[in-house]
């Protein structure tokens, strides 16, 4: 059942005309008509239920497989329609059966939202027509197909902008961008600065309590929300704070300001007669307060490494970085700020994207400089990208052999920092054999430096711990011995849950190699273990399970890796004010994998210019 | 006492819960029925709101739940007014000090539900203006306050709420346009977002819908208060069309003619430049939302003032670069637009989509949705472009293939999008090879460089799942990979794209390397890794299944016909690739030669394999063997498969272990032999819908006939007008009659004879013989040696005589004890077409042609009675039968037979329409009868016919057999032998036989036979040649001697009489005709011919010649003789007959006349 839902009745009028103007402009001669119907919330989470049995999961296969049938979601073949789903209202009563789409689902935490964007008969029809062809599937020339409709309806992206936000808000889980300050370890977002600065002491936390869930629209028509939760402490203040969110965020379906943290700060604070608006310059909608305090401009670089090491001669290790610039501009009034990106010619850096209120940098030749006109609270000013000419600072190998079915044995042979001299510094380190699928028995070994901490499903050796940075010098670090594990027991994979279900395994002919026909092994073992291997969904990279490897994190403080930078000397404010401009940086690894040399391992082509 | 239905009772705030909760999911029915619904419940509604002590939250719940019914809850228009007063009320009180914000927001929602309530009722009565009239001019003073302080956000929803009735009744407030301008000017706060974005609005309205041309935009000519709706409302509604009042995207069209009247008020287009130019400022101080509404109202007027696109361009360029999704569907929004202006900046925005997509982990929240939605946009974005310019193809191939490597750690999702865009640029480049071609003239110079990059990329971009090869089959990998294959493959020819309904005859697959690629890439795969089988099967479906690609999909096959079966290895694995081997089975178009070989060699392999352990796998691998026959005689013509196929099963039918498999491969092979290729396929479909789709394992559905349904009796009683069954051989007699013998019949069962009987003593019952110990064996054996002893004394040619009888009778069976001898009547089975079409009503289709128009019928039974005495008359089955054609037909079918035949050669015709039949009768009496032919058998709508047939006449010359010889004679002293026999019943069946008590042993040693003969004699008037050749043609297995030279010459020669005795009548007295005794004993009769001959006159004596003399032994079953000695002369022929069975001389007569004088 849906815990919370919202119409739009605005939206649902021009829906109703729309259809109208359809069915009058069409007449009898089309096949499909548009009925303007809308269903009860009970009909849509019946159907919602119905889609999730027809389709094997919440969101679908996604792919046509042989599962998919005719008129459903995965009929159309594309990835996205696990995201935007078709729902079919079936009235038993009247005999009827009402299509419905685009529906937008957006999965957070326990909670599945759900938004019905407002579009035109004739794009409904046309996705109609799409999931019922007879054909073998779309391809890409086609005249009907997915991305010129998705390139058409904006309304689609809003939506999805919406769901997101409010997942968000439902789940608790407002976050602001972490801006480091050197006095303080962080600083805090919108509110601290305004309460801050206008002396209200304190604010209570962002609402964490799973708030029964609440629905939406979009750039339209009714939207819906509905979960499948259990109906935990779905109190009426949560529904209401929910409530007056979407009625301020669009009051009449239509987004108009999603940042929670400007509404809540209405909300909460309205306005007094202190707020007097700038007497220059237009305030704009984004920025309702203006700082008043104190002034300084903190800039934060985050870098976020994935690696991908092979050791190998024919697989090229892949590393890429990709950063963000956060800020926090404790700026009185609405000034201009700007400054040069330095470093960027050394490595190769793509700019990917910046906060809507920066000035987009001329680009061509090396000079690249932003200008923004800053919000209040901390806000991610922009993105990039460095795919090349990193130097990874966790470099080695790992290798995993099983000596029998039960028994392996791996070496770890580390170097640390190599080539990075300070102000970097490593805060931790640590490495983690991962074995979802095999319970670990017991590690012997002991490492060159460090110390270990097995637990039922992974082995962490922990490098270098918190506390004990390194700075300025590289490390080597080895570590070998054996494991063991609990014998595998093969186990039927469920039926459900997994993407595309399992085949139905009727014949047994897989199961006619003898072990005496493989003489590894560890590709008897492999074999073995890849018949229980579940499907991942399309939002995984691969199928993590079907491999061997381990798994780096660490943290890295004091300078980024692709060079990017900020010079403080540089900043400057319009109109000119004296502010102290701080500048932190710190690397974080995302998906830092060692791929064990002796086993297999997914690759991924590289791009050759 | 008619007074009004008393209000509601007020509800409680927790009833109140309940009522919206129930309204909400529709159970409405039991508020309904207590009057809690329509403008009563509202006008409770609303005096809760007013209510003190209900909470703020509370009120605003109930605000919207008004909002949200209000279609069915706003039925007068009172409450509407009612609506309106609240919110005045509402509005005006001031703000309770210690709530302040939750009061504003309070408000806030007051106002946003009663426009939204006005808005859905939208249609207003001339009379409804003035409540219309009310809430705007309500809203109006909110508004006309700018830079008020404390309640800026208030005001801000005021204007969203005129900005949303002025998207419902467009031109509402373009009369006070000036004002609204006014205000937007002085705004200075946050809100000032909303006064744009309704001045936006207000123009937009002005411009496209041009409803007030009279309105000056920058001097106000109305004042604001009191507000009136337009006189150009009342017009409209006069017309009673409101249907313009819809705010759609249709803007186009009224933009047209928006611009042409523009142009010509000169100075309105000035006033509205100068509008548009101060909202253009505007974008950079609006949120996202904003912005984007902001587009939608301000890019239709720019369009109409025909501004230049480079204005907007710098005004929303910046947009995507943003990190903002909306805004950048903002911007490709506007870049849709105006295509034209922004030509040459498409490598630009795709460069940027491409920057997007790759947001790895930074994106929002990590979810991959805006990076697929990106890569949507670019796909939409190149087909849109490519669509107006061809050219732009390479240059979009060149830099895309590039930047669209799948990375590692994408989602599986976004690879496989990725790897759709790969798939669009190999059509790309090879399309744009193929305008190569065709600009070079029609010389096929391909671009071999674009092509080799075309695999590459296929090559490279599958790289990333390259799990898929080993990971299990359902792995996503594995999903995402072959949707790639398939995109690659179809890729060049698009659904939609009619004129290329039949691609195969264009385009020859191998002809592109890509095709080559995957091929490859599937066969090597495939072959290394088992798991991938149901991929390529359900991929193949896939194609097959498709109008349009099927092609591909048989291409396919036949490419695994030809590169993959050969590299099989034969062992067990081989198992696994039969769901492969099943759909190339299926496939006509491809030969399946090569796959019965294969299988032929697996199927020794199975049976080299088989064990002990191996009973289960035999049993499975060798059913899907046969499953796999089972299609390909569904799928392909006989023809084709016949040699290997019945090879095949004639082996598996031999030598396979499994009992169930050889059953099955017999009656596959049964059924492959006798039944051609159309009604073979229709009888193998029954219970199959789907002709792609095989059973999995082996032929059950077969046997899952639908429920036999009977035919209609009234029908079958015709049925032997249209089904026929006739002897093989005419009678020669053919007007047949029976001696009846009563007393014979009675105890046939027992003694037909009294001559006949057992050796044993006739008290003895027979049961106990049948239970008796083998003691009782022993002294039958004692009786039988000492009754092989000669009882009496007889001279030696008597002696030497029953010697002979003796060892003759002793091979005879004796049917009561053993089986008996058998006579075979052959006999032939047909049906008449038209006939058994109109009778049993079948319907053929009309369109097909030849022997598929024929009907057939299946395991067709025919049954035998008789009441003659010829034992129990084997049932006779027959697997298939087609009808025989109606004349006219039967030249066309002839024409073509050629695919259909099975056993293809011209005799074959005869064949396909009548079925052979043989009847074996083990006559206890040699005797004419009749036999009664019963027959079931099985239309092709599978109802059943059964009836009566014609009978079946018996003569006498259908018992006739050749004697018995026992095994130990040797070959050559077979004719001597028989002569031997012959002189010895001749002799014991004489009159004065001295055999007559004597009786002679069976067969087995449990009965005996007495001789008791009798003889006779028949003139035959007819010339000697006639009478050799009916010997030859009729008799000639029995003669067993040949006397008198002049006969020998004769027959000698004609090489039909073999291997007798042939004896020159003067040299031998043993073959001398007239035997002493015979003549003796026959000399009554004789005597009495002779006087015959002798009336008759004398010259038939003169010219009567002796030529010579057949001897002919006849064996009657179960163990009787006829013996003729036939003397010939030239005109004449004497035949003299003996026989041990008297009553058959009865019909011996007849058939001497029809054999010789007819």
């Amino acid at each position: 059942m849906p815990l919370r839902s919202s119409r739009f009745p605005v939206v649902e009028r021009r829906w109703r005309l729309a259809c109208d103007k359809e069915s009058q402009s069409a007449g009898a001669t089309d096949s499909l008509k548009v009925v303007p119907y809308l269903p009860t919330d009970s009909e849509l989470a019946a159907a919602f239920i119905d889609r999730k049995k027809r389709e094997g999961s919440v969101r679908g296969f996604g792919i046509r497989t042989s599962h998919s049938v005719k008129g459903s979601d995965s009929w159309v073949d594309d990835p996205i329609t696990r995201h935007i789903i078709s729902l079919n209202i079936d009235k038993e009563e009247q005999g009827e059966s009402h299509f419905i789409w685009p529906v937008i689902l957006h999965v957070k935490g326990p909670f599945y939202l759900l938004a019905l964007p407002l579009v035109e008969p004739h794009h409904l029809k046309t996705y109609a027509r799409m999931c019922n062809r007879s054909d073998c599937g779309n391809t890409i020339g086609e005249d009907e197909n997915l991305s010129s409709l998705l390139l058409d309806l904006p309304s689609i992206t809003g939506a999805f902008m919406v769901v997101h936000t409010i997942g968000d808000i439902v789940t608790g889980d407002i976050t602001e961008p972490e801006v480091v300050a050197s006095a303080s370890p962080s600083v805090g977002g919108l509110l601290d600065s305004l309460t801050g600065s206008i002396g209200i002491s304190g604010r209570a936390k962002p609402v964490a309590t799973p708030i029964a869930a609440s629905a939406t629209s979009s750039t339209s028509v009714s939207g819906t929300l509905a979960s499948d939760a259990p109906k935990i402490g779905s109190r009426s203040l949560d529904k209401d704070a929910l409530q007056s969110f979407i009625s301020s965020a669009m009051p009449f379906g239509t987004p108009m300001d999603l940042s929670y943290s400007n509404i809540s700060a209405m909300k909460m604070n309205g306005f007094s007669s202190v707020d007097v608006p700038s007497a220059d310059s237009k305030q704009p909608a984004w920025k309702p307060y203006l700082y008043r305090g104190k002034q300084r401009i903190l800039f934060t670089i985050h870098e976020t490494v994935h690696v991908a090491m092979y050791d190998r001669d024919e697989i090229p290790d892949s590393i890429t970085a990709s950063g963000q610039v956060n800020c926090r501009a404790e700026l009185e009034g609405l000034p201009d700020v700007s400054f040069p990106l330095t470093g960027l010619g050394s490595a190769h850096v793509e700019l990917l994207s910046f906060h809507p209120c920066a000035q987009v940098p001329e680009h061509g030749g090396d000079k690249h400089a932003v200008t923004f006109s800053p919000p209040l609270g901390n806000f991610l000013l922009m993105r990039y990208q460095v795919s090349d000419g990193i130097r990874p600072p966790v470099k080695g190998f790992y290798q995993l052999s099983m000596v029998s079915e039960n028994e392996g044995a791996f070496l770890f042979k580390l170097r640390l920092m190599e080539g990075y001299k300070t102000p970097l510094s490593l805060e931790f380190c640590t490495v983690t054999m991962l074995f979802p699928r095999r319970m670990v028995v017991s590690c012997d070994g002991t490492p060159s430096i460090g110390t270990v901490f097995s637990t039922e499903r992974s082995v962490e050796w922990r490098i270098i711990t918190s506390g004990r940075g390194v700075s300025g010098k590289s490390i080597e670090a080895t570590f070998s011995g054996t494991l063991k594990f609990v014998p595998w027991q093969t186990k039927k994979p469920p039926s459900s849950g997994s993407v595309f279900g399992s085949i139905d395994d009727e014949d047994s002919d897989f199961e006619t190699d003898s072990p005496n026909n493989i003489v590894n092994v560890e590709d008897f073992l492999a074999e073995k273990m890849s018949k229980d291997l579940q499907a991942v969904d399309l939002e995984e990279p691969f199928c993590w399970q079907a491999y061997s490897y381990a798994k780096v994190s660490f943290k890295m403080v004091g300078s980024t890796l692709s060079g990017m930078s900020i010079d403080p000397k540089s900043v400057s404010i319009f109109p000119a004010v004296k502010a102290p401009v701080e500048l932190s940086a710190q690397v974080t690894s995302g998906e830092y994998i060692l791929w064990n040399t002796l086993g297999k391992c997914p690759v991924a082509a590289t791009r050759k210019a | 006492m008619t007074t009004p239905p008393p209000p509601p009772k007020p509800l409680s705030s927790q009833e109140w819960e309940t009522l919206i909760e129930d309204y909400n999911h529709g159970r409405l029915h039991r508020w309904t029925t207590y009057d809690y619904a329509g403008p009563p419940l509202v006008d409770l509604a609303l005096s809760s709101i007013l209510r003190k002590d209900f909470s703020l939250h509370l009120k605003q719940r109930l605000l919207i739940f008004l909002e949200e019914h209000s279609i069915s809850l706003f039925t007068s228009p009172a409450s509407l007014l009612r609506l309106l007063e609240t919110l005045r009320l509402v509005i005006q009180s001031p703000n309770p000090n210690d709530a302040v914000s939750l009061s504003f927001s309070f408000k806030e929602q007051f106002l946003i539900s009663t426009t939204s309530i006005f808005i859905v009722h939208g249609t207003f009565a001339t009379a409804d203006f003035e409540t219309l009239e009310g809430l705007v001019e309500l809203l109006l003073t909110i508004v006309n306050r700018p830079n008020h302080g404390i309640d800026r956000q208030t005001r801000a929803v005021a204007c969203e709420c005129l900005r949303e009735l002025e998207l419902a009744f467009p031109c509402l407030l373009s009369e006070i346009a000036a004002h609204i301008w006014g205000l937007c000017q002085s705004e200075r706060t946050h809100a000032a977002q909303s006064y744009v974005l309704l001045l936006a609005a207000v123009i937009h309205s002005i411009v496209v819908y041009d409803k007030a041309p009279n309105v000056s935009i920058l001097n106000a000519s109305t004042p604001l208060f009191p507000f009136n709706v337009p006189r150009i409302f009342f017009e409209n509604d006069k017309d009673g069309d409101d249907s313009d009042d819809i705010v759609g995207d249709d803007d186009e069209k009224n933009v047209s003619s928006a611009s042409s009247n523009l142009k010509e008020t000169n100075v309105r287009y000035k006033e509205l430049r100068r509008v548009i130019s101060f909202l253009l400022e505007w974008p950079q101080y609006l949120t996202c939302g904003g912005v984007l509404e902001f587009m939608r109202m301000t890019m239709p007027v720019a369009n109409a003032l025909e501004l230049q696109a480079s204005l907007l361009k710098v005004q929303f360029s910046g947009l995507i670069y943003t990190f903002d999704p909306l805004l950048c569907h903002a911007y490709l929004g506007m870049y849709l637009r105006l295509l034209d202006s922004f030509d040459g900046q498409e490598m630009e925005i795709a460069n940027r989509l491409v920057l997007q997509s790759k947001e790895l982990y930074l994106s929002y929240q990590n979810n991959v949705v805006f990076q697929l939605l990106s890569v949507h946009w670019l796909l939409g974005l190149i087909q849109l472009v490519i669509g107006r310019d061809v050219t732009k193809r390479k240059s979009f191939a060149d830099v895309m293939s590039l930047s669209f490597y799948p990375a590692i750690f994408d989602p599986l999702a976004l690879k496989s999008l990725k790897l759709d865009l790969a798939a669009y640029c190999s059509v790309l480049l090879d399309d744009f090879g193929t305008l190569k071609r065709y600009a070079n003239g029609g010389t096929m110079t391909v671009e071999v460089g674009s092509e080799v990059s075309v695999v590459k990329l296929l090559e490279d971009g599958l790289m990333c799942v390259s799990g898929f090869k080993w990971l299990p089959p359902w792995s996503t990998e594995t999903a995402v990979a072959f949707r790639t294959f398939h995109k690659f493959l179809v890729g060049t020819s698009s659904h939609s794209d009619l004129n290329e309904s039949d691609s195969s005859s264009k385009r020859s697959p191998m002809e592109l390397p890509i095709f080559c690629a995957i091929q490859g890439m599937l066969i090597e795969s495939t072959l290394k890794f088992q798991g991938l089988v149901p991929l390529i099967v359900s991929f193949v479906d896939r194609l097959l299944g498709c109008y349009k690609h099927r092609w591909l999909g048989e291409w396919l096959l036949e490419t695994f016909n030809e590169s993959f079966i050969p590299k099989l290895n034969i062992d067990y694995k081989l198992g696994s690739y039969f769901p492969i081997l099943e759909r190339i089975s299926a496939n006509e178009r491809v030969s399946p030669t090569g796959l019965l070989e294969l299988l032929a060699n697996y199927m020794v392999v199975l049976i080299k394999k088989h064990g002990p352990d191996t009973g289960l796998k035999s049993w499975c691998q060798g059913s899907k063997i046969l499953g796999i026959c089972r299609t390909m005689m569904i799928h392909h013509h006989s023809s084709s498969l016949f040699l290997g196929l019945s090879r095949l099963l004639a082996f598996a039918c031999l030598y396979f272990p499994d009992l169930e498999v050889r059953d099955h491969a017999r009656t596959y092979l049964r059924m492959l032999v006798c039944i051609p290729g159309k009604k073979l396929r229709d009888l193998l479909n029954i219970g199959e819908q789907l002709p792609g789709i095989s059973p999995s394992t082996n032929s059950s559905s077969f046997f899952n006939l639908q429920s036999p349904r009977y035919h209609d009796p009234k029908k079958s009683r015709n049925i032997s007008s249209y089904i026929h069954l006739e002897r093989t051989v005419p009678l020669l007699v053919r007007q047949s009659w029976s001696l009846s013998l009563p007393v014979l019949r009675l105890d046939d069962d027992k003694q037909s004879l009294e001559s006949f009987k057992d050796n044993k003593t006739t008290g003895e019952p027979k049961e106990l013989d049948r239970s008796s110990s083998s003691i009782e064996i022993v002294s039958d054996i004692n009786r039988i040696s000492q009754l092989q002893e000669p009882l009496r004394v007889m001279d030696s040619k008597v002696s030497e005589m029953v010697g002979i009888l003796r060892k003759h009778f002793a091979s005879i069976p004796d049917f009561r004890h053993f089986p008996g001898l058998k006579i075979k009547i052959p006999c032939v089975l047909s049906f008449d077409s038209e006939l058994f079409n109109h009778s049993v009503g079948t319907s053929i289709p009309s369109d097909s042609c030849g022997i598929d128009s024929l009907p057939a019928i299946y395991a067709t039974v025919l049954k035998f009675s008789s009441s003659a005495p010829y034992g129990n008359i084997p049932s006779y089955h027959i697997p298939f039968l087609l009808g025989q054609p109606v004349k006219k037909d039967y030249s066309f079918s002839e024409t073509n037979s050629l695919d259909i035949v099975p056993v293809g050669n011209g005799s074959a015709e005869d064949k396909r329409f009548k079925a052979h039949v043989m009847i074996e009768l083990e006559p206890r009496e040699p005797q004419p009868g009749v036999i009664n032919v019963h027959i079931q058998t099985n239309a092709d709508n599978s109802e059943i016919i059964q009836g009566q047939l014609h009978s079946i006449k018996v003569g006498i010359e259908d018992m006739f057999l050749k004697a018995i010889v026992p095994e130990d004679v040797p070959t050559e002293a077979v004719p001597n032998y028989c002569l031997d026999l012959f002189n010895a019943l001749w002799e014991a069946c004489g009159t004065s036989s001295s055999t007559g008590r004597e009786t002679f042993v069976l067969k087995g040693g449990k009965g005996v036979a007495a001789i008791s003969g009798t003889q006779s004699v028949k003139l035959l008037e007819v010339p000697f040649m006639s009478l050799i050749q009916a010997v030859q043609r009729c008799l000639a297995p029995f003669v067993v001697s040949v006397t008198g030279e002049p006969l020998i010459n004769i027959v000698k020669g004609g090489e039909i009489i073999r291997e007798v005795v042939w004896k020159d009548s003067d040299s031998d007295s043993l073959s001398e005709a007239p035997n002493p005794d015979a003549r003796l004993d026959g000399g009554p009769l004789y005597i009495q011919y002779m006087d015959d001959e002798n009336e008759k006159g004398p010259h038939l004596q003169i010219s009567k010649r002796d030529m010579g003399c057949f001897l002919i032994l006849i064996f009657l079953p179960p163990r009787f003789h006829l013996l003729f000695k036939m003397e010939v002369c030239d005109v004449s022929t004497l035949v003299r007959v003996r026989t041990d069975h008297w009553p058959c001389l009865a019909y011996v007569d007849e058939l001497l006349e029809a054999l010789f004088i007819e």
